[in-house]
This record gives structure tokens, C-alpha cells and sequence, in this order.
């Protein structure tokens, strides 16, 4: 099994995955308690790996510089919530980091 | 009925929709082409996981394994169970597609990622099944267009981006936008911060499963908060106020 036919392979499996519900469904009725959980599917999936991203990033700097990364986090968190606007987390957490990371000692 | 013809003005608004998503995926799509040019494996092959695996993640861990020389059954285990998600979006998507012709089941599953979901649900949302389909369309072409050509553009030109940029980071940014933006409501609200919690716990787990069990582990506390009265939200990312269709 070489590069070509392993990616081949994950492709393969990971459209299987998408189309696994949709023909499933198509044939039976899903409970409301299931309808409920795929509700929250998109809000846990997000969290989740936002806060996986987060840590990582932060232990992939160590204590010190790790403050950089917090902070663009505290100021996209407060510019959501201001702004009531997703898109407010990019705009201003990256110039956040940025600078942090600047004012940061290397 | 799925005519696409007819509903051109909610192809675009899907489009549209999706723009603010390219914010935050175009800069992933460049990391993975640079981390593809930079890894032990063809460069074609490095692009290919673009248009067959169509999942970041999963994409790089794919990249990351084969350039280390991996057991290529265990880069296929570790590339699937981190596309385990795939399975929720394909069961969030199936009532809207329930009845559709193969041929769209096909196209639209295919499609099927993060974005593209949060985007289709919203159209579905406000515009019903058959412009919804237009608008999920739109938007997820759009999507998958500019996913194909950053990791392209990552792969010829990319490893000239500085890295004080520090573009990794346009992700979780995004992310947390997106969850905080979702705080309203007390499901997704239960959701999200159990969550990130669980996600925190299991960042040590193997195989990157600690993204599908601290998805699990917020989708059963979001299941303990009650309904939102009568009215069912049928978007994830929107308050349960509206009701749908």
C-alpha cells in the first residue's frame, strides 16, 4: 500500500461516512430524540475543536509565549459578544496576536 | 424538486453565505498545501487529499502520518475516526434530503464538511427544501472550489507566507466566533461548554479521538437542557425561536 492507495483508501471511507445517514434515513424515520442530538452536532463539534486548537497552540509555545495566543482569544471572545458577529473573532483576535506576539520577549 | 435553474438567486446567496467562512478556511487550505510541499510524499498526492478526503484535519494527519513513514493501515484508521463527525452531518442532513434523487444524494454527501453544513442549514432554515437545496449548493461548490485551489496555491507558492502571520490560528478563531456567536439558547449553550471541557480532558487521547468524544460528550449535555418550547430549531447554530419551513 503505498501514498496513492492510502489516500485513496481515507477518501474512499470518508465519503462512505457522508453517505452513511443520508441513505440510512432515507429508509427509516429518525427518532425526535436523534433529531435532537444532530441539533447540536454543528455548536459541540465547533467547541470541541476550538478548544483542542487553543490548547495545543499553546502548549506548542510553552508558558511563557503561550499569553499570545490567550489574549487574541480574550479579545475575539469580547468582540463576539459586543458585536454579536462571528466573523468579529477573526478581525479581531489576529491583530491581537499579533501584537501580543510582538510585545512578547522572545 | 430540485430545480437549480430556477432558484440562480439562492445559488448566490449561498455563495455569499459561505464568504465569511473563506475567511478562515482559505489560511487552512494554504497550511496544508505548505505542509503537502514541505512532506515526504508526491506532491500530487499531497493535493489529491484535497478533492478525495475533503476534511482538514484529517487531511494533514493523512500528510503528516505518510511523511513519517507510518503503517499506511494505521494512516487510514487515524485519517477515519478523525472524520468520524462526518457521520453526525450526514444524519443533521438526511431529513432535508430525504425522497432527493440519487444523484443529488451523491453530489451533495460528497460535499458535506463543516462549512458547508452550517451553511445548508441556514438556507434550509430560512428558505425551506427546495430553495434550501440552491443555497446549500452555492455555497458548498463555492467552498469546495477555493478549498482545491489554496491547497494548490499552498503547494507552489505558500512556503513564502511569513510565519509570524501565524495563519494556524485563523481556525480556532473562527471557531470560537462561531460557538460564542451560539451562546443564546441553553441546548447549544450546554453543548458548547461541555464540549470544550471534554475536549481539554481528552487532548492527550490517542488517534485524535478527543474531538469525537468531546463531541459526544456535548451533544449528551445539550440533550439534558429542554426544548425550546414548542418550536424545534432545525439549524445547530441558530436559537430554537423560528420555526421551520
Amino acid at each position: 500500500m503505498n501514498a496513492w492507495t492510502v489516500i485513496l483508501a481515507a477518501g474512499l471511507g470518508s465519503y462512505l461516512f457522508r453517505l452513511s445517514m443520508i441513505v440510512l434515513f432515507d429508509r427509516i424515520t429518525m427518532p425526535a430524540r436523534l433529531q435532537r442530538a444532530t441539533e447540536l452536532v454543528a455548536p459541540a463539534a465547533f467547541a470541541a475543536m476550538a478548544a483542542a486548537g487553543i490548547a495545543t497552540t499553546c502548549m506548542s509555545l510553552g508558558a511563557a509565549r503561550a499569553a499570545a495566543p490567550l489574549a487574541a482569544v480574550a479579545v475575539a471572545v469580547i468582540a463576539v459578544l459586543r458585536t454579536g458577529s462571528p466573523q468579529a473573532a477573526i478581525l479581531a483576535g489576529m491583530p491581537a496576536l499579533w501584537v501580543a506576539t510582538a510585545l512578547l520577549p522572545t | 424538486m430540485i430545480s437549480l435553474r430556477a432558484n440562480r438567486r439562492d445559488v448566490a446567496a449561498g455563495a455569499r453565505a459561505m464568504v465569511p467562512w473563506l475567511a478562515g478556511i482559505v489560511p487552512f487550505g494554504l497550511v496544508i498545501g505548505v505542509s503537502a510541499a514541505r512532506a515526504d510524499v508526491p506532491a500530487l498526492a499531497g493535493w489529491l487529499t484535497g478533492p478525495l478526503i475533503y476534511a482538514g484535519s484529517s487531511q494533514l494527519a493523512t500528510i503528516g502520518m505518510l511523511s513519517a513513514g507510518a503503517a499506511p493501515m494505521a494512516v487510514v484508521a487515524v485519517a477515519l475516526v478523525i472524520n468520524v463527525r462526518l457521520i453526525f452531518y450526514s444524519a443533521t442532513m438526511a431529513r432535508h434530503w430525504r425522497g432527493t434523487p440519487w444523484w443529488w444524494r451523491l453530489a451533495a454527501g460528497y460535499l458535506l464538511v463543516d462549512p458547508s453544513v452550517a451553511v445548508g442549514l441556514d438556507g434550509y432554515r430560512r428558505l425551506g427544501r427546495g430553495r434550501g437545496h440552491a443555497h446549500y449548493l452555492g455555497g458548498a461548490v463555492l467552498l469546495w472550489v477555493c478549498w482545491l485551489a489554496a491547497i494548490g496555491a499552498g503547494l507552489t507558492a505558500g512556503a513564502g507566507l511569513p510565519a509570524w502571520l501565524h495563519l494556524e490560528f485563523v481556525i480556532p478563531l473562527y471557531l470560537v466566533g462561531q460557538a460564542i456567536a451560539k451562546l443564546a439558547d441553553p441546548a447549544p449553550r450546554r453543548a458548547i461548554f461541555a464540549a470544550a471541557a471534554a475536549a481539554l480532558l481528552a487532548l492527550s487521547a490517542p488517534l485524535q479521538l478527543g474531538i469525537a468524544l468531546a463531541m459526544a460528550a456535548g451533544i449528551a449535555a445539550g440533550l439534558t437542557a429542554r426544548p425550546a418550547g414548542s418550536a424545534q430549531s432545525i439549524h445547530p447554530l441558530q436559537p430554537s425561536t423560528e420555526v421551520p419551513r
